[in-house]
């Protein structure tokens, strides 16, 4: 056996070795389906070595599952996801702002909808660990985007419990689950950063998070009147298939093209919010079409066919971003945003980056 | 050096819980056997239960107080003052329906709290959750616990279908609920 003599970190070291530890781990049942990297107590260590926190210190639950997240659990996922130990602070700060979305303490991971996190991150940690903002920013191709976000994933796999099939129970799921981790392309936004809107200064780094069903996209090289352009996303956000309760939150990623234009006609994020908020939605005629035209008490919709069709149901409950956050991300390449499912609402509430997000502490600023 | 003992487990699990017997004592018939209700807001669970409910009253002499309540917060097991109350107010108590991926685990959560607290239960999931049902027995310490399943789907039913599941329950529900079921239990 040249498993057990084969040196934590040496520069030559035994591929074989190293194939047997990731056999290892898939045996354990603790892989997402793609290669861990094998977490040992020294690598683990590096990454508890970025933040000024308390490894055992509890960072999340689901008390009816029996199960906690701690620090040092998130950091063995994080290191088994493939990061490297200075993204960790993003990956606590990406884990805070999801815990803030009140649907992943309750039943969300467990739920049919199979929904996944959109992560977005602002600010300088971007580039610092080179986050991309830019072409194809919903991925792959880039290992802190991938990494943090699949360590989102692996946390609720493994430390929380909810493993496909088992306490997971999507039906579908979506493409990309656990693989979205965008850096917003703040450098080519007419607008503030989510992170701002989400209570953060702006230039200081921070992650956002909301559960997602999916997301969509709006492909319009075809109109330079703003009007058109935003009516074609709003005919995406309203789409039926999508309703399940009276209203829904949605999220817009522009592209910067999209984004741009709107703004050179002088719309700020509000101004295309309030526009979008006022026209989405449908018609009770297209409703009962589909069998969604009644709400009940609890706000579930339901095939009542009696209602009047001339009646039109608004999609979103507020007008701010909690309802609908508005995010500019992607190349300057093309028309081509997305419109992305959100499942129950954004908190809102943008978390900042704590620790050190350089490799080395010499070479380290504080963030 | 390090070797595969070396690497870290991800899951922070050690041990199993370890729960108390999850089977409240039993009475051999329903007479007068006041019902508790509790429903999860899942589209038909309000109406099976109380289909049940009428087929209890009428076909094996259940009284005519029933505790009906919502638990509103479907996903997680049901709040310790609804337990309570549902513990001081009951004798039988039907829960139902385990219709989703979160509300099926919990159904049994709660299922099992009752039991443990004295009043026993019949939780109704549908039979395309069984995977969680039976994972949240096992959380709770409870490998064994014994729930009832529906065919799935349930929330499209219209409401003669509803009535006719909870005719094709009845016999279980009874069984579940009774002595009878006690017997089964340590017979199997």
């Amino acid at each position: 056996m040249t498993v057990t003599e084969a040196p934590a970190v040496v520069p030559d070291a035994d591929p074989e070795a190293a194939q047997a530890a990731i056999e290892h781990c898939y045996a354990q049942g603790w892989s997402d389906g793609l290669p861990l990297v094998p977490a040992t107590r020294s690598l683990v260590d590096r990454f508890l070595a970025t933040v000024d926190r308390q490894p055992d210190e509890v960072i999340g639950a689901l008390e009816h599952l029996n199960r906690t997240v701690t620090v040092e659990l998130a950091a063995v996922n994080a290191a088994m996801a493939g990061c490297r130990p200075e993204y960790f602070p993003v990956v606590l700060a990406a884990w805070e702002a999801v815990q803030r979305d009140r649907s992943a303490k309750g039943g969300g991971w467990q739920s049919t909808s199979g929904p996944s996190p959109l992560l977005v991150v602002n600010g300088p940690v971007r580039e610092e660990l080179g986050f991309n903002a830019a072409g194809g920013v919903f991925g792959p191709g880039f290992r802190p985007n991938m990494t943090v976000a699949r360590s989102i994933g692996l946390m609720v796999r493994n430390a929380l419990g909810v493993v496909p099939h088992g306490f997971e129970q999507a039906t579908q799921g979506l493409p990309g689950r656990w693989q979205v981790c965008l850096a917003e392309n703040e450098e080519e936004s007419p607008w503030e950063p989510l992170s701002v809107e989400g209570g953060v200064p702006a230039g200081t780094s921070a992650v956002s998070g909301m559960l997602t069903r999916t997301a969509e996209y709006v492909d319009n090289r075809h109109t330079a009147d703003p009007e058109q352009l935003l009516a074609d996303f709003a005919d995406t956000i309203s789409r039926s298939g999508a309703a399940i309760f009276r209203h829904h939150p949605a999220a817009v990623v522009f592209c910067p093209e999209h984004a741009q234009m709107l703004a050179g006609a002088g719309m700020s994020k509000a101004d295309v919010r309030a526009w979008l908020v006022e026209r989405c939605g449908k018609s009770k005629a297209d409703l009962i079409r589909v069998g969604k035209d009644g709400v009940g008490d609890n706000g579930v919709r339901s095939a009542d066919g009696t209602t009047d069709p001339e009646v039109f149901d608004r999609l979103f409950a507020t007008g701010g971003p909690e309802a609908l956050p508005i995010v500019v991300a992607g190349a300057r390449n093309a028309g081509i945003s997305m419109v992305v499912r959100v499942f129950a609402g954004w908190s809102a509430s943008s978390v900042p980056v704590v620790g050190r997000t350089t490799p080395t502490t010499q070479a380290g600023a504080q963030q | 050096m390090a070797t595969l003992a070396d690497i870290l487990d991800p899951t922070g699990q050690t041990t199993t819980r370890i729960g108390g017997a999850a089977s409240a004592p039993r009475r051999t018939d329903l007479t007068g056997v006041r019902l508790g209700l509790l429903e999860n807001t899942k589209h038909n669970a309000a109406l099976l239960l109380e289909e049940l409910a009428t087929l209890l009253q009428e076909q094996h002499g259940a009284s005519t107080t029933v505790l009906r309540r919502t638990k509103t917060a479907f996903a997680l097991p049901l709040p310790e003052e609804q337990l309570t109350e549902l513990v001081r107010e009951c004798d039988v108590v039907l829960v139902g329906v385990g219709d989703c991926g979160s509300c099926s685990a919990s159904a049994v959560a709660d299922g099992i709290a009752l039991e443990r607290a004295g009043v026993p239960a019949a939780v109704i999931c549908s039979d395309a959750f069984t995977a969680t049902a039976s994972g949240m027995a096992e959380v709770q310490g409870a490998p064994g616990y014994h729930y009832l399943t529906t065919a799935h789907p349930v929330a499209i039913l219209d409401p003669e279908a509803v009535a006719e599941r909870a005719r094709q329950l009845l016999p279980e529900v009874l069984t579940t609920v009774t002595g009878a079921s006690a017997v089964q239990k340590q017979a199997s």
